[in-house]
């Protein structure tokens, strides 16, 4: 008998746990601990920002799944990780409980295999006065933050409606090495939606604030990408529908500090900038969740897990921009400590941006993060499953599954306005997520047949037909299987 | 330049015939691409 603990229930951890149920028989336990007791299809936050659904529409209780399916579940949080175990048990990792009769109390939870998948810790304390809720400023990176920044947005609409004064949104990402600048752009386009639904668009002016080096950077460098047979770079799209939904943009901006009504920011230049605003949603830094590991005698071996997110079998190897290549990416997400230790999704440490790393002339780097959405976290998450599940029945370590960032493609189907009929979404697929530029370096290192663009209805009900598919995926109903990653 | 969507193209994104077609179309592609397999990289840089 094997057990399998599973840190984490977003994405990753719940296609992991859910994948490991299905293949693996009974005699094997797999047990998810997770602090959060719901699982939330991140995607949608962004409707839920808007006041298009509610959360009810993105969430649903885990523990009475988990119950049905023969998942154990324990509502904690991880606090140390103990990969040779002590004296008396196995490989170990100390959790706390969050909650109920046991709140607070702390239990070591043994694994033969363990997968981290924890993803990021929303770093809102990197940046001075960045609080969801405070200081007009709001976020959409879980369902109560969004609620929260809907009930805002339409404050503000009520307010523009009777105001002489032009009112400003400002929306973007909050940190000079900010990520998931996809979700910003979404919100951005929603809300530019909503305002001309409530007939106030011409009475607040709508900023985009970005770390991006150029528009349509996305933290992936930009892309050449095919729209309507022809290439046209990722900036040239997105500055095509800023300009014609009347956005404005700052690019090469580190924020660093938020205080009523006012971002302050540093610029490439090195200048000191700020900007006002009446409403303003801003992404946070993502950062590892400090956790500790500690060897059979007690001792500190935290950098053999952790160097912020986790040490998977990518090559960290400090190297200038010019000599990274594709092949520096993680293939199997295994810690190379510890090889029953896997993190896939957001939890491992990426061997380095993918956007070209910029200095201020003050020193502060400013570039986006390398971002890991939805679609690589489970795609990840299911090869690092069926690799425990064949290494379990094999009786030794097998990995025969790999799936690189240089060698995936990805879909970002980005909605640019709710509503079935006068919605609208920006498709893009990308291939490989990680650019190649050896082997396609005359397009950018992309595949440009595999990458292209579109902007439509259509979208919007890709990304609706995604919503459902996936919540009905993540529910373990009838086949859901069926339906990839 | 910057391109501009004109008011033809946006009468097309937005006509929900055209967008139907565009929608298989779109799922079509998606699911070739994404789930249309991935792999590791290694292996291939050495041979």
């Amino acid at each position: 008998m094997a057990k399998i603990v599973v840190l984490g229930a977003g994405i990753a951890g719940h296609t992991a746990a859910s994948e490991l149920r299905r293949q693996l028989s009974k005699k094997h336990k797999v047990v998810v601990v997770s602090p959060n007791r719901n699982y939330q299809w991140v995607p949608s936050n962004i409707w839920v920002g808007i006041g298009k659904m509610k959360p009810k529409d993105i969430i649903f209780p885990l523990e009475p799944l988990y119950k049905r399916k023969g998942i154990e579940y324990v509502q904690a949080k991880a606090v140390s990780f103990h990969p040779e175990g002590d004296d008396t048990t196995q490989p170990y990792v100390n959790v706390e409980y969050v909650f109920g009769e046991r709140k607070g109390e702390q239990e070591k939870v043994t694994y033969d295999y363990l997968i981290n998948a924890t993803g990021p810790k929303l770093a809102f304390d990197m940046t001075e006065g960045l609080k969801p809720g405070t200081n007009n400023a709001y976020s959409v990176c879980t369902y109560d933050h969004a609620q929260h920044a809907s009930e805002a947005l339409h404050d503000l609409i009520e307010k523009a409606k009777t105001s002489e004064k032009k009112l400003k949104i400002v929306i973007g990402t909050g940190h000079p090495k900010a990520t998931c600048q996809g979700a910003a752009f979404e919100y951005i386009l929603n809300v530019e939606q909503e305002l001309r639904h409530y007939g106030v668009r011409d009475k607040i002016d709508l900023k985009w604030l970005s770390n991006e080096p150029a528009l349509g950077d996305f933290g992936m460098d930009g892309m050449v990408l095919s729209y309507n047979g022809k290439p046209m770079k990722s900036s040239e799209m997105v500055e095509m529908i800023f300009r014609d939904r009347g956005i404005d943009w700052v690019l090469e901006a580190g924020v660093n500090k938020v205080e009523e009504g006012l971002v302050h920011y540093e610029n490439l230049k090195g200048e000191y900038k700020t900007e006002p605003f009446d409403f303003a949603m801003l992404i946070p830094a993502f950062s590892g969740h400090g956790f500790k590991a500690f060897d059979v005698d007690g001792n500190d071996v935290t950098p053999k897990l952790f160097k912020g997110f986790m040490v998977v079998d990518a090559d960290y190897t400090s190297k200038p921009y010019e000599e990274w290549t594709v092949q520096d990416w993680p293939e199997t997400y295994q810690n190379p400590s510890y090889p029953n230790i896997f993190a896939p999704g957001i939890a491992f440490a990426p061997p380095h941006s993918i956007s070209k790393p910029r200095k201020s002339p003050n020193g502060t780097e400013i570039f986006p993060s390398p971002p890991r959405t939805g679609m690589p976290s489970g795609i990840t998450a299911k090869l690092v499953a069926d690799n425990i599940i064949d290494s379990i029945k094999a009786g030794h370590i097998s990995l025969q599954h790999k799936g690189s960032l240089g060698n995936m493609g990805a879909a970002c189907i980005a909605s640019a306005g709710y509503g079935l009929m006068k919605g609208s979404g920006v498709s893009i697929t990308t291939f490989p997520i990680v650019p190649d530029y050896k082997k396609y370096g005359e397009t950018g290192g992309r595949n440009v047949k595999k990458t292209f663009g579109d902007i439509g209805l259509a979208g919007h009900w890709v990304k609706l037909a995604l919503h459902y598919a996936f919540i009905y995926k993540a529910k373990m109903k009838p086949f859901w299987w069926l339906i990839p990653e | 330049m910057t391109q501009i969507i004109t008011k033809k193209q946006k009468r097309w994104m937005q006509n929900p015939f055209i967008q139907f077609f565009k929608f298989i179309y779109l799922n079509i592609k998606i699911l070739i691409i994404v789930a249309g397999g991935h792999g590791g990289t290694r292996d291939k840089a050495d041979s």
